[in-house]
């Protein structure tokens, strides 16, 4: 079995439909695609260099971003704003279809999340792959096996070339 | 507004639907005899309380976040219930969720009722079933939850046997409900959880009342002493005896023994988790090493010359480690016999022969009065020869141990807190031990990272022997727990909470498995016990905070005073006595509003919902007990935030502040159907991190009665804490605010200009409730 396709947290998978691994290149077609690509991030971004300024680079380049946990305030501190949000209650807004979405324009159609607490990352897919027809994308540096697509287990150094080279191509 | 003892005189009071000045409000005393009328539900069936339930689960829904897809209850399964697949019973994932988390409840509960069944029992072959339930002069409603659910006023220990026969024949019934094929709704299995959570709080309340009374323990006093906590306070020159557990009937008898003995100074008895809360109760010579999180490493540390373990979050290996560092182990109770012979009929000389002399590393015990005897001299004659024997590697041996990693980070994906052990481990290898010190006071002590280690190296033991110097200084202080709340205390604040001008109640519980060590409970109580909430602790809650001092080496039990009011810090005691917090609660329409508690469920939880600001938090969750108990509080309207890994129980039941409808009540003084705030907002909640967790109780503590000085103090207080943690004010602001006069002044200018942009429109102040039989009538029809 690819060791890249196992979960970080060893038992995380919990069931047969497992996320498919992408890499920057297939991650970025499928943000491209997306109508409403959205990244929630949450109270961990801030624990690696370089992380929010690479939030704040794929904010620019049209992903809406929603601030769950206490992340806003590393995003004031940088100039840049986020709705705010607890990360369980908007993914109790997204499983009812009828939900007007956070600015009232509409629900994401691609949610990836970065930056939040482990377990509550894999149970935010969770939620999402049982209860929502939404794709949903882990751009973190762990394998999450209850997404649609997620990154490999990576390093922090890799995990920061891999949102370049996204950054870069949805801004090419 | 002054308040005495039996009454309050309110000097004015203004909103925009009720102004009065000069009026005397008399408080209801507790008679004698109950001549209380029985409400509609005593001893409530699985179903009687139904009603109540689907009101509260229309508005509060159920949020899944499954962790397992599939089901493997009977041997069709597995099932794969994958996004609407169902299984083939004929289960779709939503309700196996919930039928997990009433199975869940189920296992709590019939812990602490089983525990409450023990303790009652032991009482009354102590003290006979006779033995008065008196809790002295303060104490008059003496046992709130029994009083309402059950619908007796108990007045001795054999009273109480009622109570708990209720709960035990009721737990069967949700437990049948579990079995394949009957209940089908996820709905359903919701209200029988929180009706299993409700028998939670009641059985705890008899088990807790039962040891009090039983033992002579603290009956709320707010002086409850300062007593020992840390894994610095033992003195090793003495024998030293561990008990691990929840159910203190051996650790008691032990503490007998050593005063029957006049050996009670020659001794050092300790405890870990909540057993030891109430060996404190016992005798302030107790100590505590500290929360479920200590087992294993205080018991490596070689401390402990005799372990005794009794229930309930006690490791299951801990045979294996008391065996490697030579303590002799006792096994005390049912529930975990640990495969070892029941000696319980031995003469007590053999079993100390056996211990003693290696022959038998560990016994079953069950009588606690022979646990006392065997413990404290087995200790006696163990200890010269133990010279407290540890298997923490020296320097050397943790530094040879760290070469031999291979930086796999197997330790990591196995570890609950994704500590970065490998890189810690690779700097350990050239003698720097400072990494591996600081995981160590964020390690949650599972141990999972040395089962998942390839090269079999002691993990724990490697941060145990980096941390030493600190460990060594880890003494501090702690309130033993006092038990209830006196109604003399809830005449006094009572009222404020009502009004909502204290700004809230914070209960503290759960377990020790935080996201972030200890220190972050310490820092969420002081936050809000500055801010002059009431803050209310008990079981390993109450412990991590105090682990944590301040510049100045005080913990905030030192800091603050013990009483249930504003700006203090109480603890209430072990797990069991966590009932007392929801007691204070009941006692609040009892005492203060004069509402009947007596068989009247829906009228007391009504009332709570929608008076009472108090918000429990769990910031450790692990344990089946600590659901039991959240769920338990939902059912009588106390919101509960859970930290991050409680989203792993699978279900929360959230509010939607955007869905208008979902926020109708009935005034109660009109009999119309109106929309309130959306308070409080949800019913448990999963915060990501501390500052979140903040921001949410300040947000969880209004309700819709609050006057409007009340909530302009609880907005004043949510405004400035958004502030400080989020960095900016909060977004939902126009939703709380129901009439002008509820904007705190400091905002007063940009709030109104903010609520005309949004074409806010003022909301009714009503006197709210779900309940439509609670309407006054003869207004209602006028
Ligand atoms: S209980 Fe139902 S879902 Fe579970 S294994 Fe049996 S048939 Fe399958
Ligand atoms: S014992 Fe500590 S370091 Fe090891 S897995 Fe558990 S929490 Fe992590
Ligand atoms: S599992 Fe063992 S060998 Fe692997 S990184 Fe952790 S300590 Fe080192």
């Amino acid at each position: 079995m690819n060791p890249h396709a196992t979960s970080w947290v060893r038992t995380q998978e919990s069931g047969p439909k497992k996320s498919m691994v992408v890499l920057p290149d297939a991650a970025s077609r499928i943000i491209k695609k997306a109508k409403k690509p959205t990244l929630v991030i949450g109270s961990k971004i801030n624990d690696i260099d370089g992380l929010l300024d690479r939030v704040i680079a794929l904010q620019k380049a049209g992903v809406e971003i929603v601030a769950t946990g206490h992340s806003v305030k590393f995003l004031l501190e940088k100039g840049s704003d986020a709705y705010v949000i607890g990360v369980v209650e908007a993914t109790n807004m997204l499983t009812d279809p009828n939900w007007k979405g956070i600015d009232g324009k509409g629900q994401p159609d691609l949610l990836m999340v970065m930056g939040v607490h482990l377990d509550l990352t894999n149970q935010t897919f969770s939620t999402l792959k049982n209860f929502t027809d939404l794709e949903s994308m882990c751009i973190d540096r762990y394998y999450m096996p209850n997404a649609t697509y997620s990154f490999p287990n990576i390093t922090d150094d890799i995990h920061l070339e891999y949102l370049d080279d996204i950054i870069g191509k949805l801004q090419a | 507004m002054s308040v005495d003892k039996n009454k309050i005189n309110i000097k004015k009071l203004k909103s925009p639907f009720l102004g009065m000045s000069d009026v005397e409000i008399e408080f209801g005393s507790v008679e004698e005899d109950w001549d209380e009328p029985m409400g509609p539900t005593p001893k409530p069936s699985m179903t009687d309380l139904r009603e109540w339930d689907m009101k509260l689960l229309e508005r509060y829904r159920p949020f899944y976040t499954p962790v397992c897809d599939m089901c493997c209850l009977c041997s069709f399964g597995k099932c794969d219930l994958t996004h609407g697949k169902k299984g083939a019973c004929g289960i779709d994932v939503k309700t196996q969720q919930a039928r997990m988390i009433a199975l869940e409840v189920c296992i709590g509960t019939a812990a602490h009722g089983a525990h409450a069944r023990h303790m009652l029992e032991h009482q009354i072959e102590r003290k006979g079933r006779d033995f008065p339930i008196d809790m002295g002069l303060n104490i008059a409603t003496e046992a709130p939850i029994t009083r309402t659910v059950v619908g007796i006023k108990p007045k001795t220990l054999g009273d109480f046997e009622e109570a708990l026969e209720y709960a035990e024949e009721q737990l069967q019934h949700v437990m049948g409900s579990l079995h394949t094929g009957n209940e089908g709704s996820y709905l359903d299995f919701e209200s029988k959880a929180m009706h299993a959570g409700m028998l939670d709080n009641l059985v705890k309340e008899v088990g807790d009342l039962a040891q009090i009374v039983g033992y002579d323990f603290n009956r709320g006093d707010p002086e409850a002493p300062l007593v020992d906590i840390g894994m610095g306070t033992i003195d090793k020159t003495k024998p030293v005896i561990l008990t691990i557990g929840h159910n203190v009937a051996g650790g008691a008898e032990i503490v007998s023994y050593t005063e029957e003995h006049g050996k009670a100074d020659d001794i050092e008895i300790c405890g870990i988790c909540c057993t030891s809360h109430d060996l404190t109760r016992r005798t302030p010579r107790g100590k505590i090493i500290g929360p479920l999180s200590m087992q294993t490493r205080f018991i490596r540390s070689g401390a402990a010359d005799v372990i005794v373990l009794d229930e309930q979050c006690v490791r299951t290996d801990l045979l294996e480690e008391a065996a490697k560092v030579k303590a002799p182990l006792l096994a005390t109770n049912d529930k975990a016999c640990h495969g070892l012979k029941d000696r319980t009929k031995d003469p007590v000389n053999d079993i100390i022969n056996d211990l003693v002399s290696g022959k038998e590393k560990a016994v079953l015990v069950f009588d606690p009065v022979k646990v006392g005897e065997i413990a404290v001299r087995v200790a006696e004659a163990v200890a010269p020869t133990r010279q407290k024997f540890k298997v923490i590697p020296s320097k050397e041996e943790l530094v040879a141990e760290a070469k031999r990693c291979v930086e796999c980070e197997e330790c990591q994906r196995a570890c609950p807190v994704n500590l970065h052990i490998s890189e810690a481990m690779a700097l350990a290898a050239k003698g720097k031990l400072e990494k591996l010190s600081e995981l160590r006071d964020l390690c949650v002590g599972c141990v999972r990272c040395e089962s998942a280690c390839p090269k079999g190296i002691p993990v724990l033991s490697l941060l145990e022997k980096a941390a030493e110097k600190k460990l060594k200084e880890e003494k501090s202080k702690i309130r033993t727990g006092r038990g209830p709340i006196l109604d003399t205390e809830i005449r006094n604040v009572g009222p404020p909470i009502v009004f909502g001008e204290i700004p809230g109640v914070l209960a503290l519980a759960g377990c020790s498995n935080y996201p972030n060590g200890a220190k972050e409970v310490a820092e969420i109580a002081e936050e809000f016990i500055k801010r002059n909430y009431i803050v209310t602790s008990s079981g390993c809650a109450a412990m991590g905070m105090a682990q944590y001092k301040d510049e100045n080496g005080e913990t905030l039990f030192e800091k603050y005073p013990g009483d249930f009011d504003s700006g203090c810090l109480t603890n209430v005691g072990s797990c069991l006595s966590n009932a007392h917090i929801l007691g204070a609660a009941i006692k609040i329409p009892a005492i203060f509003a004069r509402r009947n508690l007596r068989g009247n469920f829906e009228e007391i939880a009504d009332y709570i919902l929608n008076r009472v600001g108090a918000v429990g938090l769990v910031w450790g969750t692990y344990s089946q007990k600590a659901l039991a108990i959240s769920t338990g509080l939902n059912r009588w309207g106390i919101p509960v935030i859970l930290g991050p890994s409680g989203s792993k129980y699978r279900r929360l039941y959230m509010g939607r502040k955007d869905q208008e409808k979902d926020w109708e009540i009935f005034n109660a003084r009109t009999g119309d159907r109106v929309t309130v705030d959306p308070t409080p907002g949800h019913l448990t909640y999963v915060a990501e991190s501390k500052e979140e967790c903040i921001v949410a109780i300040a947000r969880l503590v209004m309700r819709p009665n609050d006057t409007v000085k009340g909530r302009m103090i609880k907005l004043a207080h949510y405004i400035d804490l958004h502030k400080k943690y989020m960095g900016k004010g909060p977004d939902d602001l126009h939703l709380y605010i129901r009439t002008e006069a509820d904007i705190p002044m400091n905002v007063k200018d940009e709030t109104k200009k903010m609520l005309k942009k949004m074409k806010w429109k003022e909301k009714i102040i009503p006197d709210p409730t779900l309940v439509e039989r609670l309407v006054w009538k003869k207004e209602a029809k006028e």
